[in-house]
Parts: structure tokens; sequence; C-alpha cells
């Protein structure tokens, strides 16, 4: 079984502070690229005016300060594609594990991580252009590499990304690919005749289910959500092994015209007022607080409830 | 501006083809699905079409949009009795009516597609949740048009349909535009909160039998797990979440011992959740369960969009927080600047005392 996992790499958004995301609301985003740069030639030229998302004047996120992290869904569906090609291994089979993301280099560390993990393959399609809310540009460079390139069975990834965070992305690579699609994944287990038992969350509630391969598995609320870390001596023995790295056009797929007709297209930010009072209840110890509170509020509402 | 409505009746169904529901309680049994049922997902579509859509010519909310005349509803489904309950929820006067053996996204995409073709329907909308996101999704893709999910609210122009959603994990809204048609939207799944819409006298345009057709299902042996439910934090009215704050799994169970102590409902974030300090069940917030309690103490959460989403319908908020320049100080209406495993247990303490007097 070919075993190919995709990720992002992505800001860490939880370090921007309330002052970061105040600043952005109002402004025309500009999708601020993998990398927080502005947007790639190939954006720039296939949007018209109007075309938030590829023509705003500034970024609409300033996150060039805070470090980049994998994308919380995709180290989750990282671990599972370890773990199933662990199992699969222990059985004798083969499992050729494979590790794809899109974007800057900001993913290379990461890359260098997976193959020292002992993911046979990682590559990295290279694109200087926004695509965080370029969803089907995303699934056509996916799709691409899986079906042309990489000749996978199946494709593991998480069920949403930030920051659009819209989960159409694994959609939509099935849809080219013309496979079946899982999302909503929590547990994978091989079975003997090579195909998959998997359990999700889905609008029904859990499930379990076969899947045979071609597949596409989104990785959802798994409670396998860290990516293991390698030891020194995995690092070393891959040091001196490259990612591959890719241009669209290597994958058959030409991305300004992709882009061109990418949409929706994101206009406009907006902010949204969280606030409340915050009155603080003050006092020396847990206890006095935790009397005061009672006192002045809990006694009568609990006696309510 | 025309629409369809697509209500999906349907479940995951069983391998041998035997209709999703036919046996005994279990069309009951999907009613109670994590996203809120099927029912309430269908009745989410009434709700977005009376409060959530709105045309910028007239800047009316509704009227401006004849909901009864300018759409229809197409509701798939696999067994009479899911078909009844969903046909009294249409939000238009027409609908039609697709039945199917159980939930196909393929070919349900397949048929919405031929449907798009005539491009009578400017707009597809469809219910919340991975069901309604693929569907959405698929017939875009399928269709030439675009696809938006978790859709706040909407707005018509002529060319173009302008759409709100939550981005970057709900720090911002995003005004998002759709310009090539159909516009396929999922709404998103906060709508099954809003309530029904009023009830409409229906007439049935279409009837057709897609059972047996489009090939076997892709996957198969599928078996319906038993899952402890997060139902009981939905309708709970005092709710009890603990945070990373709580510090190890043996806080995390001294503030759920608290909860209990004092009758309320507990609930964790994410990373409690994930460090399995306790059962993803207890997940509030966008990925997990949403509240609306009377009283919510949050012990030890920072208060992110991605968990506060789950609590923001909460009357009173009251935050227990080390930190006082912590997201979740502004958020609450009442702060405690302490430890939150010893405040929640003398909390609980003074809670226990007090009914002993009584
Ligand atoms: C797509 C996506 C979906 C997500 N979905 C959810 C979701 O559904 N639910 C969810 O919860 N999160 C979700 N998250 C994660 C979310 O963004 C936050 O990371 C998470 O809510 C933070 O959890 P926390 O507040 O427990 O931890 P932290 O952010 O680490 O906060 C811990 C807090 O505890 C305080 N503290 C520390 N010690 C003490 C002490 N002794 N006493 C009192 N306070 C103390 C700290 O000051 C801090 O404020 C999601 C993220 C993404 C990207």
């Amino acid at each position: 079984m070919r075993i190919l996992a995709y990720f992002k790499v992505t800001p860490d958004y939880e370090a921007l502070r309330e002052s970061e995301w105040s600043a952005a609301a109002g402004r025309v985003p500009s999708s601020g690229g993998g990398e927080g740069t502005s947007r790639g030639p190939s954006a720039d030229g296939g949007a018209g005016p109007g075309r938030g998302e590829h023509a705003g004047p500034a970024d609409g996120v300033d996150t060039r300060y805070v470090r980049r992290i994998l994308d919380c869904f995709d180290e989750s569906a990282l671990e599972i594609a370890l773990r199933l090609s662990d199992a699969l291994v222990g059985r004798g089979r083969a499992a050729g594990l494979g590790a794809l993301s899109i974007g800057a280099p900001g993913a290379e560390p990461h890359l260098k991580t997976l193959l020292a993990l002992g993911f046979e393959r990682a590559a990295r399609v290279h694109t200087e252009a926004a695509l965080d809310f370029a969803p089907a540009a995303t699934a056509a460079l996916i799709a691409a590499y899986a079906g042309r390139i990489d000749r996978s069975d199946l494709l593991v990834l998480g069920a949403r990304s930030s920051p659009g965070g819209g989960g159409t992305v694994p959609f939509r690579v099935a849809e080219q690919l013309g496979w079946p699609c899982l999302t909503q994944v929590t547990e994978v287990e091989p079975l003997a005749d090579g195909r998959l038992r998997v359990t999700l969350m889905g609008d029904d509630g859990l499930q379990r289910l076969t899947a045979r391969t071609p597949c596409v598995l989104a990785v959802g609320n798994a409670v396998v959500s860290h990516l293991r870390v390698p030891t020194l001596t995995d690092r070393l023995a891959v040091r001196d092994r490259q990612p591959d790295v890719l241009e669209p056009a290597d994958l058959g797929v030409d991305l300004a015209d992709v882009l061109r007709r990418e949409g929706p297209s994101l206009a406009a930010l907006e902010g949204i007022d969280r606030h409340r009072e915050g009155v603080l209840i003050a006092g020396d110890t847990p206890r006095a607080k935790a009397q005061a509170l009672f006192d002045a509020r809990l006694k009568s509402l609990l006696e309510e409830l | 501006m025309r629409f369809t409505v697509v209500m999906d009746g349907t479940s995951a169904g069983a391998a041998d083809g035997t209709p999703a529901g036919a046996g005994e309680g279990t069309a009951d049994r999907t009613a109670d699905g994590p996203s809120g049922g099927i029912h309430r997902r269908a009745a989410a579509l009434g709700a977005f079409l009376r409060d959530g859509l709105k045309s910028d010519s007239a800047g009316a909310s509704r009227g401006a949009i004849d909901a009864q005349l300018a759409g229809d509803t197409l509701v798939f489904y696999s067994d009479e009795r899911a078909k009844d309950r969903l046909v009294a929820l249409a939000p238009t006067r027409d609908v039609r009516l697709v039945r199917i053996e159980a939930r196909r996204p393929e070919r349900m995409a397949a048929l919405l597609s031929a449907r798009a073709e005539g491009g009578q329907t400017d707009l597809f909308l469809f219910a919340g949740g991975p069901a309604g996101t693929e569907l959405a999704t698929r017939l875009a893709c399928r269709s030439g048009g675009q696809a938006l999910s978790e859709v706040l609210s909407a707005e018509t122009a002529p060319d173009r349909l302008s759409c709100r959603r939550s981005i970057y994990s709900g720090h911002l809204t995003g005004r998002f535009e759709l310009s090539a048609r159909p516009w396929c939207v999922a709404v998103d799944p906060s709508w099954a909160d809003a309530g029904g819409s009023e009830t409409v006298a229906h007439t049935i345009v279409s009837a057709i039998d897609e059972t047996g057709g489009g090939g076997p299902d892709p996957f198969e042996d599928r078996e319906r797990m038993e899952a402890p439910s997060s139902e009981d934090l939905a309708g709970s009215s005092f709710v009890v979440v603990a945070g990373s704050g709580a510090g190890d799994r043996q806080g995390v169970r001294r503030i759920a011992a608290a909860a209990r102590e004092m009758g309320a409902t507990f609930g964790v974030t994410r990373p409690v959740a994930m460090n399995a300090w306790a059962p993803m069940d207890r997940l509030i917030g966008v990925s997990g369960a949403r509240t609306a309690p009377a009283l919510c103490i949050v012990a030890g959460a920072s208060g992110a969009p991605a968990f506060f989403w789950g609590i923001e319908r909460a009357s009173l908020i009251v935050a227990v927080n080390t930190d006082e320049h912590a997201p979740i100080v502004g958020e609450a209406d009442l702060v405690l600047l302490d430890d939150a495993v010893a405040v929640l247990e003398e909390l609980a303490a003074i809670v226990a005392a007090e009914r002993e007097k009584r």
C-alpha cells in the first residue's frame, strides 16, 4: 500500500496577541502565504481587481514574528499514517509511506523530521503563492501529486487546516482523483486482506467501517494527536537525504490558471466582539474568593437552577 | 434568485444494503448524532433562510426573498418515517423527493449536479456538519460552481453571493464572495440552535426512487458504535470547564469532582481531551459540544475563540485563572485570579455546606 500523508505548516496563530487580531480586522486581506510574505507572482497575475485575497494592499494578519508549526489535524494525520505503516510492516506487508507539503521552504525541517521517522519519501511542491484561502488550488496540487507523481493508494490528511478551516480540501482532492472520502476519522487499522478498518465520528455518531483503497481519509479529533519525535540516531541516519522539491508545472498544474478560477475569494476581515465586564472578585485566599463569588452571585443563581 | 434547499435525511447505511433506519429504533438513533441530529440540521436550513439570507437590493432580511416561491426543497431520504418528518420541516412550498438506500455522497452529488445543469438554481443550501460540507463541495467541483462551508450569513447580489464565515480558528470573521454559479453553501452548524421556521403547506412536485442505482457502497461492514454522548453538555444549565491550567490529570479529576459536588456538568478544553486527561466526549468548543448554560465556570482555560464558541451563549461566565492577561478575563462576567483547582474545591465545599444547612 502506498500511503501519502499531506500536511501544512502554519504560523502559530495562538501566539498572536489580541491587538494583532484587532489590527487585522477591517483590513482587506491579501492572504499571508505560508511564510507571511506577500503574494506570489502567479497569484498576482491571475487576480482581477476586487479579488480581495490576491489583491489586497497588505497582509490581513501579520504573522511574521510567530513560529511555524504543523497544523494540528495534519499532525494527527501524520502520526496515524506512521502507525498504520508500522502495523502493516508488523504484519509483513509493504507500506510505502510518503509525505507531502506545499508552499515555501518553511516545511523543509518538518520533511526532514519525517524522513528521520521512517517516511520513505518526502516532497514539497514549491510555490510562493498565497494558498491559505485557496482550497481548490491546494487540492489541485495534492491530487496531481498523489495521482501523477506518487501514484498513492491512500491519502491521509487533516480534516481541516488553518486559517481557512473550511474542511473542503479532502473532498476536493477526492473529487479530482475520483476516490471516495471519509472525514472526521479517528482511528485506522489494517485488515489482513489489505482493506482498512476505519473509525470516525460522523454526523450520525461514532461509526466503524471498512474501506478499500484508493481512498482519502481526513483525520478529525483523534486521540492520536502528537507526532512522535525522532532520536538523534534517526536524524543522523538521514542527514544526507533532502526532500524532493517540485514545481506546480512538474505536476502538470498551471497554478496561475487554477488560482484565476479559485473561489470564493476572501474580500474582508471583520473582528468579533466577545467582550464582557470581567468584574474582579477579590479576596486573600482561594477560600475567600470562592466565598465572595458564592455570596455575590452563585448562591441565588444555584437556588434558581 | 432561485435556490434549492437540500435536506439530507439519509444515514450511513449497513453494508448488506439494508436501508439505514429499517431496524427497530434506528431512525431515532440517527436523530441523535453529535451535530444535532437529522431533524435539527434540517430545521437549521429553515432558520438560515429566515434570518441568515439577505438580499442587498432590498436591504431586508425576508420578504425580499420569498422563501416559499423562489425556491424548492430537495429531500434525500431512506426510510418513510424520516421522510415525513423532513418534509414537514421543509421551508419551501415545493418539495422534491429522492429516495436512496443510504447516504452515498458521490451519487447524491451526481444527482444534484444533473439538476444544476439546467442553470435554474443559483444557490444550493446544505446543512451544517461534515455531510453537508461534502455534498456542497462535491457539487461545486462537478458543476463548476463555488462552495463555502460553515456559513454564518449570506447576502445576495445579482452577480455574486457575499457570505460570512469564521476563520483563523474563530479569531476573525471573513467575508467571502462567491461568483461562479451554482453557489453551494453549507450553513454553520450553530444554525441548529436557532429554532425552525414556521410551518409551510407543502406540494410534492416530484418523487423519484434512486434505490439500487449507481453501484455498491464504497465502504463496507458499517457498524454504529455506542459512544458516550455530550448531549448532557448541550442541555446543561450549569457547566464547569477544566482547561490546561488544571495542571495534570489529577487536577482535572479534582475539578471534575468539584463539578459533580456542585451538580454541574463537566467539560474540558481541547488540550485536556487530547492529553487524555478526560474523555473526548467532554470536549467543549468548535470541535466538540456547544453549551448554553445559565452559569459557566471556566477553570484554567485561556478562552481561545475555538473554545469560547462552545460557551458564548452562557448567561454568566466566571473565569478562574492565574493570569490577569488571559483572554478569558475580558470574555468573562466575573473573574477570580487564583489557582483553578484550589478555587473550585473551595467553591464545592461551600456549596456542599450550604446544602447541609438547608
Ligand atoms: C481547528 C481548531 C479547532 C479547535 N477546537 C477546539 C475546541 O473545540 N475546544 C477547545 O477547547 N479548543 C479548541 N482548539 C484549541 C484552542 O485554539 C486552544 O488551543 C485551546 O482552547 C486552549 O486550551 P486551554 O485554554 O485549556 O489551554 P491554554 O491556552 O494553554 O490556557 C491555559 C490557561 O490556564 C491558565 N492557568 C495556568 N495555570 C493555572 C492555574 N494553576 N490556575 C488557573 N489557571 C491557570 C493560564 O493562564 C492559561 O490562561 C482548536 C484549535 C484549532 C486550530
